[in-house]
């Protein structure tokens, strides 16, 4: 029988928790992941990238430039509160300019994180464990981007408050029949159970990472976080409950806040922008373009972190197959939109879509069609689904194409109404530009300090699935 | 979890025992295991792993947990609040019409009803599996233990309680020696580190709360006092302008004020306006009975007149100038008790009036009509009192004063 | 667990002497029932023809979901249908009898009849601003096209999917569940295409004058969930008869169940966009299609629609035990099948008038269209195995465990 204390068991091993002979500014994460047993090897590849003193040179450049957009939103934010919206390209009748553009962009990413997360979960494909902590933090980072906007745009960003039902002395509440008001609650539930998800998805990893501590503030910070999780079956059973619980929560709450988010355009009169199926084809729109994020994300991660073992090219190619039938579901929404307005015999309806296709926006509009229907197409074809490469490039294409879809959406149908006499062209100004490539910037750095600091795999999801986990 | 154990009865330790350890490197092992402690009849025990095993829950007997109710009625709770919230404030305490929608419209609510019912549901079921799990747990027996540590990598444990009824040190032991495990050790109690929270932390907590509550208390305070001074303003907000209004001061001028008169003697750019007949339709002090000579009169000037009139004139005295326009109908639809027809402008007496006259009542107006100088400029205001003046003609006209050419159309 | 892989070798898997007599027995009540309804009908020649377009969308509606489950199982390559999907195979394999059974709603219209659809009428069209711009698409000849294209598509589908599975069951190998995925992506898009445009045709052109794009969405919905529900009470019946009593198992059933569950959600999430979108805008041209559904007796029905379709649904199927209970889940399997052609009748019905003339015509219409096309379904069960045999996944579905 071991007395207490000692490190050696009965049989003579040491564990292996202890790490003795690493030098301190090794690439770890270039070796073979360590263990003797699979579950051992997962649980190195993946905490040794949070516990490397150094990581990838890669990582550092990635943050410099990130940091310098990341600094370049701080200057845009400052002059925007001290100036006023008149520094963006917003005027009449364009008044939703790249402000809504980019929110409904970066909201529209954060859905492939739940997505993967808690839909997949659902249809139970295992494959969601390699992918779904990074998807996740992805759709907070996207979400804390999409947030900005709203809350820069609406000229006195001081008083944000006032879209919340405090009790005030003007004795007003929110107008709840407002769909802007509708996605003040619907993004920000979101952002919430987003957070609570991905946090409690982490609890376990992060008590991994606080036993294999060898620093008494890395055990600290990592034992807060693990709130004292000790892996006991009964704990489990409840945490595997509440996470079918939030899973089943979460898919609902994502096909809402994007529908709500379609709302915004879709309750008013505008053609173009009041359709039935704006709510459907907003939804998959926003899948497409997060998968396409997330594999511009993970394709290079896997890479420099060394996590090809985990992430495998199989994951990836199901996700450009994702890729692929949401795409084809958006293709499906834009031929619907243009077959009924033809239909509806309304010439303002017709007159749109003639308009986006052969106005002042065409640039826009090709752009939009060539990155979101032509280009994907390649997708159809096995070679190019397990090229990295090309798979990089036609993920960014995508985003691109959607984030055209939604300029067009909002700078088309704004800029040419009902009125010709009300008729104008919105140009973007320096500032528009600066914001935008701002966020990207706060993105950015949120997930690389993310992939620094955090496990970037659910490790003990991916132990689950394991086929070494199965046994009766 | 850390009561103090019972100590057995047949051998006596040194330390209290908490339980007995074993450790197991798969998942098929800890599944035999606990079906063999399951079966021994224990009931004060776990098992631990790094990933939920699958077919743990049957092997433990681990009954369903309760979560699942707790979430359904937060849910609905957060469902009905949602509802009742949007319905008391939108219908009750602030009715406004928002562009024609009903006080309580129930499209309109659900997408928030919705969002909250997720979000309260999501966050009892966060928070309940928390207090359910008995988290935040700090500290723990097993956390001396170094083996342990592997349980969050690659090992899996049975811990048997020593304060289970059939616990008993060496049956346990034999019965935990019997599904062959890697290591079995006696876990024993923590005494040496201290139970309760350190008392500084217990004080800083304190601490916190009550200057946590300062705000708040100043809030309130704020709302049932009264004071004398101006609130703190501390984003301007452009409530304050470099710009001066009326009846403010300004001490730039003797006398202090800031509306001005216009200087004594000036006439500001284009304002002298001193041709009496064009500007005034007067001539010698009395109204001007011819048009002033800017006035073209044609058919061009008579067209401009006509639709201006129909612009400016018509709401009131219609298009056939006889005082039925759409405000008259209004009113009388209203039954606005006081309202005074606009005139008839075919009566005679209007017939004879001057062409100066007329000038005068449209710019300055008359009796309830307002001055339209502001509104029409000189110009087409002649143009407008040569189209009456042909309006005037066609109310008392006769068939022979129609050219033949347009005779056909009147039949 | 073992329960399920173990013992489904002693179950029969062919169902030949039940599957023959209730064939018959349901084509004759569907013969019986459809003779009826137009000894009955035929006085009111309109009324007849509206009755009888409801039962066929409603029959569509249960081919096509069983086709798109089909589909779908073999796009994603899912391992826990596969011994569900023989019976949904041949549910989807009955589009000659849909086909056929089209002519009823197409024939007259063939013939010049417009009580159904304004636009058949020449002369209503040249005098209408608006049916004339249609005319282009709203006119014979292109519907007729247009529909040789959907039922010979589906024809060709239901057809393919069900003779490639059965002949794996003797070539067995991975080629054919290969070819089928393979397949099915690019027929899925038609499939999409196919029942928006048939959806919009015979239905959405009812009043020319309306139109919505989520229209074939809606109509999916519904499909999908007549398609769920037919599937769990033909699972349930070949049961009863002895067959395919362990393969087929409670975990199956609770899948099944599942996607019913979120299917009731999916049809009121579209349902609601749709309508909550027209009456925000609150633009005539299209608010008068849901004036007439709020108007006199459809008022009831709708508020109906709302709490049977989705409200009792929701909270009847959200329970695991439900899901999981044979009993509970055929309750629910029926009340959806039921309420969703109460859902087609409020779509296809209300012309403006308020009068909600639900009648006998309209019961025997969907009672005949819809035996018939148990009958012929009964009558293909004949002489092929309950389950895929050959399929690779079998051994997967056969041991699947839910969460």
């Amino acid at each position: 029988m071991a007395a207490v204390g000692d490190l050696k068991d009965w049989q003579g091993e040491t564990p292996s928790n202890e790490r003795t002979d690493e030098p301190k500014d090794a690439r770890i994460w270039q070796r073979e992941p360590r263990g003797d047993n699979p579950f051992a090897q997962i649980t190195d590849a993946v905490v040794r990238i949070v516990e490397t003193p150094k990581p990838p040179r890669a990582w550092y450049i990635a943050l410099a430039i990130s940091l310098s957009w990341l600094g370049l939103f701080g200057m845009s934010v400052g002059l925007l509160v001290w100036n006023g919206i008149g520094i963006w390209g917003n005027m009449n009748p364009v008044g939703w300019g790249w402000d809504i553009v980019n929110f409904v962009f970066w909201v529209g990413i954060g859905h492939a994180g739940t997505l993967i997360s808690a839909i997949l979960f659902l249809l139970r494909q295992n494959w969601r464990t390699a992918i779904n902590r990074a998807a996740e933090a992805m759709t907070i980072f996207a979400v804390i981007c999409a947030l900005m906007f709203p809350a820069l745009h609406i000229g006195r960003p001081w008083l944000p408050y006032w879209m919340l039902p405090i009790p005030n002395q003007m004795q007003m509440w929110p107008q709840f029949r407002s769909p802007l008001d509708w996605d003040v609650f619907a993004v920000g539930t979101y952002f919430t159970v987003s957070l609570t998800f991905w946090f409690m998805g982490l609890i376990p990893d992060f008590a991994t990472i606080r036993d294999r501590a060898d620093t008494t503030l890395r055990r600290l910070v990592y034992g807060v976080l693990a709130m004292g999780w000790r892996g006991s079956s009964r704990q489990w059973h409840r945490y595997e409950r509440a996470y079918l619980i939030l899973a089943a929560l979460s898919t609902p709450l994502v096909l809402s806040v994007h529908s709500v988010v379609s709302f915004d355009f879709a309750t008013s009169q505008l053609p173009g922008w009041h359709t039935t199926i704006f709510p459907p084809y907003f939804v998959a729109g926003a899948i497409f373009s997060g998968f396409a994020m997330v594999m511009t994300l993970l394709i290079p991660a896997r890479e420099f972190f060394g996590l090809k073992s985990i992430i495998e090219m199989r994951h990836l190619e199901l996700m450009t197959k994702v890729i692929l039938a949401t795409g084809t579901m958006v293709g499906y929404a834009y031929a619907m939109e243009f077959f009924i307005a033809w239909y509806s015999a309304s010439s303002y309806e017709q007159f749109t879509f003639i308009n986006r296709a052969f106005g002042p926006y065409a640039w826009a509009y090709w752009a939009m069609v060539s990155c979101n229907v032509i280009f994907p197409q390649l997708f159809w074809f096995r070679k190019v689904r397990t090229n990295l490469g090309a798979m990089m490039v036609i993920c960014v294409l995508v985003n691109v194409g959607m984030w055209f879809e939604r300029f067009v959406i909002i700078a088309t149908s704004l800029a040419r109404d009902f009125l010709p006499g009300a008729w104008g062209y919105f140009v973007p100004t320096l500032f528009d530009f600066t914001t935008f490539l701002g966020t990207f910037g706060l993105f950015f750095t949120l997930f690389l300090l993310f992939c620094r600091y955090l496990p970037m795999v659910a490790v003990a999801e991916v132990k689950a699935i394991h086929p070494a986990a199965h046994g009766h | 979890m850390s009561e103090s154990a019972e100590t057995p009865a047949v051998v006596k330790e040194p330390e209290q025992l908490h339980g007995l350890l074993a450790e197991y490197t798969t998942p098929e092992e800890l599944l035999q295991a606990a079906r063999r402690v399951k079966d021994a009849g224990y009931s004060r025990w776990d098992t631990f792993s790094p990933f939920p095993v699958h077919g743990i829950d049957p092997a433990m007997g681990i009954k369903r947990t309760v979560l699942p109710w707790i979430v359904l009625v937060a849910g609905l709770t957060g469902g009905s609040l949602a509802l009742f919230f949007q319905w008391w404030t939108s219908s009750v305490d602030y009715r406004w019409i928002v562009s024609g929608k009903p006080f309580w419209s129930i499209p309109a609510n659900i997408p928030i009803t919705f969002e909250l019912t997720v979000l309260f549901a999501a966050l009892s079921c966060f928070v309940s599996m928390l207090v359910l799990n008995k988290l935040p747990l700090p500290s723990h027996p097993l956390d001396r233990y170094k083996r342990f540590a592997r349980v969050t990598n690659d090992r899996f444990f049975v811990l048997i309680q020593a304060s289970d009824p059939r616990f008993d040190r060496r049956e346990t032991a034999k019965l935990l020696d019997a599904t062959n495990p890697r290591a079995v050790e006696a876990v024993m109690e923590d005494t040496a580190s201290s139970a309760t929270l350190p008392r500084g932390v217990i004080y800083g907590l304190v601490m916190l709360a009550s200057a946590a509550t300062v705000p708040f208390a100043l809030a309130m305070l704020a709302r049932v006092s009264t004071s004398e001074r101006p609130r703190v303003h501390i984003v301007p907000d452009m409530d304050w302008q470099e710009k001066f209004k009326a009846q403010r001061e300004n001490h730039f001028f003797e006398d202090k004020r800031a509306m001005r008169l216009d200087v004594a003697g000036t006439v500001a750019q284009g304002e002298l306006r001193d041709d009496d007949h064009f500007y005034r339709g007067k001539v010698g002090g009395a109204f001007a009975k011819t048009f002033p000579a800017q006035v073209d009169i044609s058919m061009q000037t008579m067209e401009r007149g006509r639709e201006r009139f129909g612009v400016y004139c018509t709401p009131c005295h219609g298009v056939d100038g006889g005082g039925q326009g759409m405000v008259h109908q209004r009113a009388r639809a209203l039954l606005q008790g006081t309202w005074v027809p606009p005139t008839d402008l075919h009566q005679e007496n209007l017939a004879y009036k001057s062409v100066g006259e007329l000038f005068d009542s449209m710019s300055r107006g008359i009796r309830n009509m307002p001055p339209y100088a502001r509104q029409i400029d000189t110009a087409d205001r002649w143009a407008i009192v040569l189209y009456l003046r042909a309006l005037q003609r066609s109310g008392a006209a006769k068939l022979e004063d129609v050219p033949e050419s347009e005779r056909g159309g009147l039949k | 667990m073992s329960h399920g892989s173990d013992n489904h070798h002693e179950d029969k898997i062919t169902i030949d002497g039940e599957a023959s007599s209730t064939s018959q027995r349901a084509l004759v009540l569907g013969v019986l029932a459809l003779v009826g309804a137009v000894a009955l009908g035929f006085g009111d020649l309109a009324k007849l023809q509206r009755a009888y377009l409801t039962a066929f969308m409603y029959v569509l509606s249960v081919a096509l979901g069983a086709l798109w489950f089909v589909a779908i199982q073999h796009l994603t390559n899912a391992k826990w249908s596969v011994v569900v999907r023989r019976v949904a195979e041949i549910l989807a394999n009955n589009m000659v009898l849909v086909g056929v059974l089209s002519l009823g709603v197409v024939g007259p219209m063939l013939a010049g009849s417009s009580d159904l659809y304004p636009w058949v009428d020449h002369a209503r069209v040249e005098g209408d601003h608006i049916l004339h711009h249609k005319a282009a698409y709203l006119n014979m000849s292109f519907f007729t096209v247009r529909w040789l294209i959907y039922f010979g598509f589906w024809i060709w589908l239901g057809r393919r999917f069900f003779t490639m599975s059965v002949r794996q069951d003797k070539d067995g190998g991975d080629e054919i569940s290969s070819a089928l995925q393979r397949m099915s992506a690019p027929a899925m898009i038609a499939f999409a295409l196919t029942l928006t445009f048939c959806a919009i045709d015979l239905v959405m052109s009812l009043d020319p004058t309306w139109f919505s794009t989520m229209f074939g969405v809606y109509y999916f919905a519904g499909c999908v969930l007549a398609g769920y529900s037919s599937l769990a009470l033909a699972l349930m019946w070949v049961q009863n008869n002895g067959r395919l009593t362990a393969t087929v198992n409670q975990e199956h059933y609770h899948d099944i169940g599942k996607m019913m569950f979120a299917f009731t959600i999916f049809w009121a999430y579209i349902g609601f966009s749709q309508f909550m979108l027209i009456w925000y805008a609150d633009i005539p041209e299209e608010t008068h299609w849901y004036h007439w559904r709020f108007e006199g007796g459809w008022k009831a029905v709708s508020a109906l629609l709302l709490g049977a379709h989705f409200v009792a649904p929701f909270f009847g199927l959200m329970s695991r035990h439900v899901k999981r209970n044979k009993r509970g889940l055929a309750f629910w399997a029926v009340w959806i099948l039921a309420i969703h052609y109460l859902d087609l009748f409020w779509l296809i019905y209300p012309n403006g008038d308020g009068a909600v003339p639900l009648g006998l015509v309209d019961i025997l219409c969907v009672v005949g269209l819809m035996s018939l096309f148990v009958g012929v379904s009964a009558r293909r069960a004949r002489g092929v195995n309950l389950i895929p045999t050959g399929d690779p996944r079998l051994a997967d579905s056969l041991a699947f465990e839910n969460i």
